[in-house]
């Protein structure tokens, strides 16, 4: 959690979009910014890219209020994917409250898949935040294409670890939300245990989500 | 310790969170809000400031004659917006009956602050993430660094111990040879020994005996020429006397009777030195000691320099200082070979005038046995390496440098000690020290 006020009614939340190169963070993210409604959510800042490939992070802040008048933000990042922006990925990662790991379908990309899992595993272990606890969903991107891991293949890696796993083209546009929606769910459920969203701040998880990731009409 | 007081440090370093919330004063500065205040008067209104999302004036600018003209009520621009939330807005005021043209004015001069945020906030996102980046990527490199130091200095450590391992079992190596060799050695002359020792005492006992047997026979002769000389002086018969007193004359018999006796004592006493030697010989190489005795080491020191009688220089003085010893349970023939090769490297130290001193006494509950001779001594450089085989100062074929490797390793093999020095006089000392427990 960036920052909670109190006094100020005030709570600023972070998700980050964590992944190997191109794995599709910066198109989720974009993805979420076109599906959800102006109303909630501010606009998609991408700072500077190189070729196409983000060097620094993305953020989409989004906004909502609970009964109570507590101003919730929660502002989502993507983290910069190649192997060498490790130290920007940290400094993202830092107090983050939910993550969602953006895997790349292909067959080929299965050793990056996993090296930037362990990559995960070990920043978050060095920002101090214990993997079993935090919120994470694990995307396979990319469904799209062609030669992509199975479905079978993926239940029978992931099934054991009790990692909820979701499949997307966020290209395509389809599984973002529902990926963002399954995070979102984790968070509140873990925020809630600490701060009694809805004890004290009437705010229940269905509604939280709502708000949230309000589709459009289009 | 020192790589986690490193990674301590980055983390440390790491007090710039991305996220973290700004106002707009964080955002933006007074310098570059007034020139676009300014701008907005510029352009025809009256006054224009900028207020924050509370609604207070943070910064305004008006124009010189602004009082003067009263002019309209503040139009508040649409809302300033920091990452997606609002954080203010501008006021502006102007003419009446122009708002249109004002509210033109407030868009624009929202539009421009806006920007402003906008790119203030990538660039100090950046900026501060780069910082970070790099401060953190310079420690991570230097921790590199000392990793890779590391691992080299035990890699050069690793190089160069097993060098030093490698020089240690060959020199145990070479020592085990040594051993064996003169193990070898050992046994051969002990052997021999034995083997001349029981030749030689057979013969002897048979000469001792005779001698003894012919001393018995001798004393029955003299006794037979006192009793024949006293009838003869007592018969009559000059010319008869005159001739045994001639005869008697002629051979001496005199001096022979006088020397007879002292004659055979000397064989006898010759015959009993040789049955010592061979004796000593035997109890030098221990050939009938199978493993551990209880010995007497003063007395092993006498035996060996018996032994060595014939390689000790003419004149030479040994001086034995011996102490009360109790009884040293050891393999006493392994220990008279340690004796004779110290004294023996003291015999060539010096050819007139050598004098040996060997000392003995039971220190603590250890024998100390200590032999200085009057030499010129061992020179400083040789110090460390006499004791290892097959190190020699003398020409080739004048021995192996083999002496003191054995006496290093027999008392080693003792659970002792033997140390190699000078003494103050100026000559070579040994020291052999046997703890009396460990033995």
């Amino acid at each position: 959690m960036i920052e909670y006020d109190a006094e100020q009614k005030r709570m600023v939340l972070k998700l980050v979009y964590y992944g190997p190169a191109m794995s599709g963070k910066t198109t989720n993210l974009l993805k979420l910014h076109d599906l959800i409604t102006q109303e909630g959510r501010g606009d998609l800042m991408v700072l500077d890219t190189t070729d196409d490939r983000t060097i620094f992070f993305d953020l989409l802040p989004f906004f909502l209020v609970a009964p109570s008048g507590l101003k919730i933000k929660v502002k989502v990042y993507t983290v910069p994917g190649q192997v060498r922006h490790d130290a920007t990925r940290k400094a993202v990662l830092q107090r983050a409250d939910g993550v969602v790991f953006v895997a790349d379908s292909q067959l080929a990309e299965a050793a990056n898949n996993f090296e930037s899992f362990d990559n995960l595993e070990k920043n978050l272990a060095f920002v101090g935040i214990d993997i079993e606890k935090v919120p994470l969903v694990v995307q396979f991107n990319k469904r799209d294409l062609k030669n992509v891991a199975s479905e079978e293949e993926i239940a029978r890696v992931w099934g054991p670890t009790g990692v909820p796993v979701t499949t997307a083209s966020a290209l395509e546009g389809w599984g973002v939300v529902e990926t963002f929606t399954k995070l979102l769910e984790l968070t509140y459920a873990a925020i809630d245990r600490k701060y009694r969203l809805l004890e004290e701040h009437g705010l229940d998880g269905a509604s939280f989500v709502r708000q949230m990731t309000n589709v459009g009409e289009r | 310790m020192e790589s986690r007081q490193t990674s301590n440090a980055s983390a440390n370093r790491l007090q710039f969170l991305v996220g973290e919330e700004r106002g707009l004063r964080d955002v933006i500065s007074e310098a570059e809000v007034l020139p676009l205040l300014r701008g907005a008067v510029r352009a025809g209104a009256f006054a224009a400031a900028l207020a924050d999302a509370e609604g207070k004036v943070l910064w305004s600018h008006a124009a010189p004659d602004a009082g003067e003209q009263g002019g309209s009520a503040g139009l508040r621009g649409p809302a300033i917006l920091l990452e997606g939330e609002p954080v203010g807005s501008v006021l502006v005021k102007g003419e009446q009956g122009r708002e249109e043209f004002l509210k033109g004015i407030a868009v624009m001069l929202t539009a421009a602050v806006n920007l402003l945020v906008g790119s203030n906030l990538k660039r100090m996102l950046t900026t501060e993430i780069h910082t970070t980046v790099v401060n953190q990527s310079y420690e991570e490199l230097l921790e590199t660094n000392r990793k890779l130091a590391a691992s080299e200095a035990r890699y050069r450590e690793l190089a160069e111990s097993l060098e030093i391992k490698v020089e240690e079992r060959t020199a145990e190596l070479k020592k085990a040879l040594a051993r064996l060799l003169q193990q070898e050695k050992l046994a051969s002359v002990g052997q021999l020994a034995a083997g001349i020792a029981h030749e030689i005492n057979n013969p002897m006992g048979f000469v001792t005996s005779n001698i003894h047997t012919m001393q018995k026979y001798l004393a029955r002769f003299v006794e037979m020429l006192q009793f024949s000389r006293d009838l003869v002086a007592g018969a009559p018969g000059e010319a008869e006397r005159e001739r045994f007193a001639g005869k008697w004359r002629q051979l001496k018999l005199d001096m022979v009777l006088a020397d007879v006796d002292e004659l055979v004592s000397q064989s006898l006493g010759g015959a009993e030195r040789v049955k010592k030697i061979v004796a000593d010989l035997k109890g030098f190489s221990h050939i009938d000691d199978l493993g551990e005795t209880v010995a007497d080491l003063n007395a092993e020191l006498d035996r060996t320099l018996a032994v060595l009688v014939h390689e000790i220089p003419p004149g030479a003085e040994i001086v034995r200082e011996y102490g009360t010893l109790p009884g040293f349970s050891c393999r006493a023939g392994e220990l008279c070979q340690v004796f004779l090769n110290i004294i023996v490297n003291a015999c060539q130290a010096r050819n007139a005038g050598l004098r040996i001193v060997i000392r003995t006494e039971l220190s603590g509950d250890a024998i100390v046995i200590a032999f200085t001779d009057n030499g010129p001594g061992i020179p400083q450089e040789f110090l460390p390496r006499v004791f290892e085989p097959f190190f020699t100062t003398r020409p080739v074929g004048q021995g192996m440098g083999m002496g003191l490797a054995v006496v290093y390793d027999v008392v080693t093999a003792h659970g002792g000690t033997v140390e190699a020095g000078n003494s103050p006089e100026g000559g070579a000392s040994f020291v052999v020290r046997l703890p009396l427990s460990s033995a």
